[in-house]
């Protein structure tokens, strides 16, 4: 048996062991994602794995998951250096790693089918590995959008539901074989924890609280009509979310609504130890929103800056936690700027900076350094901007804590790939040997 | 050991020699034993009271897997034998690791949690805990067995300390439980005897089906009671099978 390095341990699990902090349960994968993923990327991200929307007569008209390495060492550096086409259409959205790392499942809000790809054993050529397609025969939700790990399980937010589309839905758990274990009914009227409406959107946990919290959006009626034609649509309107929801992790129950006026979008927990709170930006509203708890230990919600004017409604959509909680990235996809808040007093944050990145912008993602920064320009594909103002791009900054600075531009209809949605970000794993090869070196077994 | 079973949990003060209990194999890769104590570690934070026993459920995520293993002696044993008829906390080691949020972490979490069950005259009999090795090169069931001294002798509570044939034994056994590991590899590029993997434990029911797994930020010994006690009121019927003495194939 030839001994080989291998790559099937993703990096993740080989970092963890080695940073003892990982056990501090307040850290966050490139701040935004599940504190029970492992592998955290705290140096030089190698690769960007971009879930892209397919556009029908571009390339092959074909969701995909596009790679570009974003290592400035490398000769390819910006560039696209492996596409992985899934078939057909149907709106890819998020994605999310499993605790490991190894793998990255990307949902898609039409259809509602599930990619897992594996990104562990060779994360600049992903493989595709299963495509679930039991999310909405299992649990009656449309749309997952939100891929959460727990330890051996992810937590799958839906947005909608296959009986009249409108935002009411839930999240469903699988095991990391893809197996479906059970579903949880976002709250919906219950009085006792402060009402509901049942929509769903984002998922962030704070293991140290046994807290999750839930933000909400629309339903596929909304998400999938043509975004000039719902602002116009005033009982369209209506059916946006306006609570998030405070659930015991253990129970996987409710305890309670808070009332976010706007649809509350992304979470991000703040990742410092000790400092339990979080924060989300409300599209329609236009404002950032701190959830923290008061002085008797009730969890409160309270709206504590403007995004821009809202009056004009930018509509804030993606927003990126720096690691030490004193900052964020807001992005606002349509005057295409991406802002900086000074996070200081999260009570009172302030704006420092701004920069136009693009005629529309929609995801934003930081290393964990918060030396860089990536922005996609995508939000659905009946939402994006027509005509000239439909960009669709990756672009790389660096930032240097006064102001952005481009690095690379990848322009995704130029190589006929299609709108740019979620990013994450990969490495290549710690060069070690798998435990067959130890036979191999020579090692004896147990034998007697 | 004896160091180990009276860690406080909270904060972990581990010997640079491991569990000061084993021999290696390969000398050669033996940590440095006149190293002062590894580093202070805090276990994770609980700041909530954590849910009652029986006011919760905990999904079925998967089966409990299966193989062959090895207990005291070279007598194939199935691993089915470990994980049903009774709660079965398993966790997955090797005796030598170091790595303070590894193997000891997993090691004083789950001597916290002995006492807690001990104490428990409604767990008596219903409870076991499982500690499969790594690496059968090195953890010999001799190796296994005095890894987990009292431990592995005492018939209050069973604790199994269990170990593989060979890789070609424990690989399926990994896999059927997600379990990543690798072998670390030394600046030449030839494998050591540290392991690389990602903490977990798993809580098995009384039908071998795993309901609960505990990573690192998950390792709360009040929760993971409160799970023990919350599996085991769903039968209330003690199992004989929780006796040390597994039968056999």
């Amino acid at each position: 048996m030839k001994l080989h390095t291998s790559y099937s341990i993703s990096i993740a699990v080989a970092a963890l062991l080695c940073v003892p902090s990982a056990v501090n349960t307040a850290q966050a994968d490139e701040t935004c994602n599940s504190p029970y993923m492992s592998g955290l990327i705290k140096g030089q991200e190698q690769f960007l794995h971009v879930w892209t929307l397919g556009v029908k007569g571009m390339g092959d008209g074909s969701d995909k998951l596009v790679t570009i390495d974003v290592d400035p060492k490398t000769k390819d550096f910006g560039k696209v250096i492996n596409t992985l086409s899934v078939g057909g259409r149907g709106e890819s959205h998020h994605m999310g790693f499993t605790d490991n790392r190894k793998y990255l499942w990307a949902g898609r809000l039409d259809d509602s089918k599930i990619f897992v790809f594996d990104v562990g054993t060779n994360p600049a050529k992903p493989t595709l590995v299963k495509t679930i397609t039991d999310f909405t025969s299992k649990t009656g939700f449309v749309g997952p959008h939100t891929f959460y790990a727990l330890p051996g399980r992810i937590l799958v937010q839906g947005l909608s539901n296959s009986n009249n589309h409108d935002g009411v839905t839930g999240i469903a758990l699988y095991n990391n074989k893809g197996d479906y274990i059970t579903d949880y009914k976002m709250p919906v009227g219950d009085k006792a924890i402060g009402g509901g409406d049942g929509y769903g959107y984002d998922i962030g946990i704070n293991p140290s609280k046994n807290v999750m919290l839930t933000s909400s959006f629309t339903g596929w009626t909304n998400y999938m009509m043509d975004l000039g034609t719902l602002i116009t649509d005033a009982n369209a309107m209506k059916n946006f979310g306006n609570t998030m929801v405070i659930w015991s992790v253990k129970s996987m129950k409710p305890i309670k609504v808070l009332n976010v006026p706007g649809a509350p979008l992304e979470i991000r927990w703040n990742l410092k130890p000790g400092h339990n709170w979080a924060v989300t930006a409300t599209a329609l509203t236009s404002k950032l929103w701190l959830i923290k708890q008061d002085a008797n230990g009730e969890w409160q919600a309270k709206d504590v800056a403007s995004i821009g004017d809202p009056s004009k409604v930018p509509l804030p959509v993606d927003i990126s936690i720096t690691a030490d909680g004193k900052g964020l990235w807001v992005n606002t996809f349509m005057d295409g700027m991406t802002r900086y808040f000074d996070m200081t007093d999260p009570e009172h944050p302030v704006q420092t900076y701004g920069m136009h990145t693009g005629k529309q912008v929609n995801m934003v993602s930081q290393s964990w350094d918060g030396k860089r920064l990536y922005v996609t320009s995508s939000l659905l594909a009946n939402w994006d901007k027509k005509a000239s103002d439909d960009e669709q791009f990756l672009k790389g900054y660096d930032w240097d804590g006064k102001k952005l600075t481009q690095v690379f531009d990848v322009d995704f209809y130029k190589l006929n790939l299609g709108r740019a949605h979620h990013m994450k970000f990969s490495a290549k794993a710690k060069e070690t040997a798998s435990l067959d090869n130890e036979a191999a070196m020579g090692i004896a077994d147990a034998g007697p | 050991m004896k160091a180990l079973q009276h860690a406080a949990f909270g904060i972990l003060a581990l010997p640079a020699s491991g569990l000061g209990v084993h021999a290696y194999a390969d000398p050669a890769v033996a940590p440095d034993k006149t190293r002062p104590e590894q580093a202070l570690v805090s276990a994770p934070t609980q700041d909530f009271i954590a849910d009652a026993p029986g006011t919760y459920a905990l999904p079925a995520i998967e089966p409990a897997g299966n193989g062959w293993v090895l207990e005291d002696n070279y007598w194939p044993r199935r691993l089915s034998n470990y994980t049903y008829d009774a709660v079965t906390l398993l966790s997955f080691i090797y005796t030598y690791c170091i790595d303070p949020i590894g193997c000891p972490l997993a090691y004083a979490t789950m001597a916290d949690l002995r006492s807690r069950v001990l104490a428990d005259t409604s767990l008596r009999g219903k409870v076991r805990f499982v500690s499969l090795s790594f690496d059968p090169t090195n953890d010999t069931p001799e190796a296994m067995h005095s890894y987990g001294s009292d431990y592995a002798d005492s018939t209050a509570l069973p604790w199994h300390f269990l170990t593989t044939y060979s890789t070609h034994f424990l690989l399926p056994i990994l896999d059927s439980y997600g379990q990543d590991v690798a072998v670390e590899l030394d600046t030449a590029g030839r494998p050591t005897r540290t392991r690389t993997h990602m903490l977990k434990l798993f809580l098995i029911d009384p039908h071998s089906e795993v309901r609960e797994i505990y990573s690192a930020a998950f390792l709360l010994p009040e929760v993971m009671y409160n799970d023990i006690k919350t599996l085991a009121m769903e039968s209330d019927t003690p199992l004989a099978a929780t006796s040390k003495q597994i039968a056999n194939p």
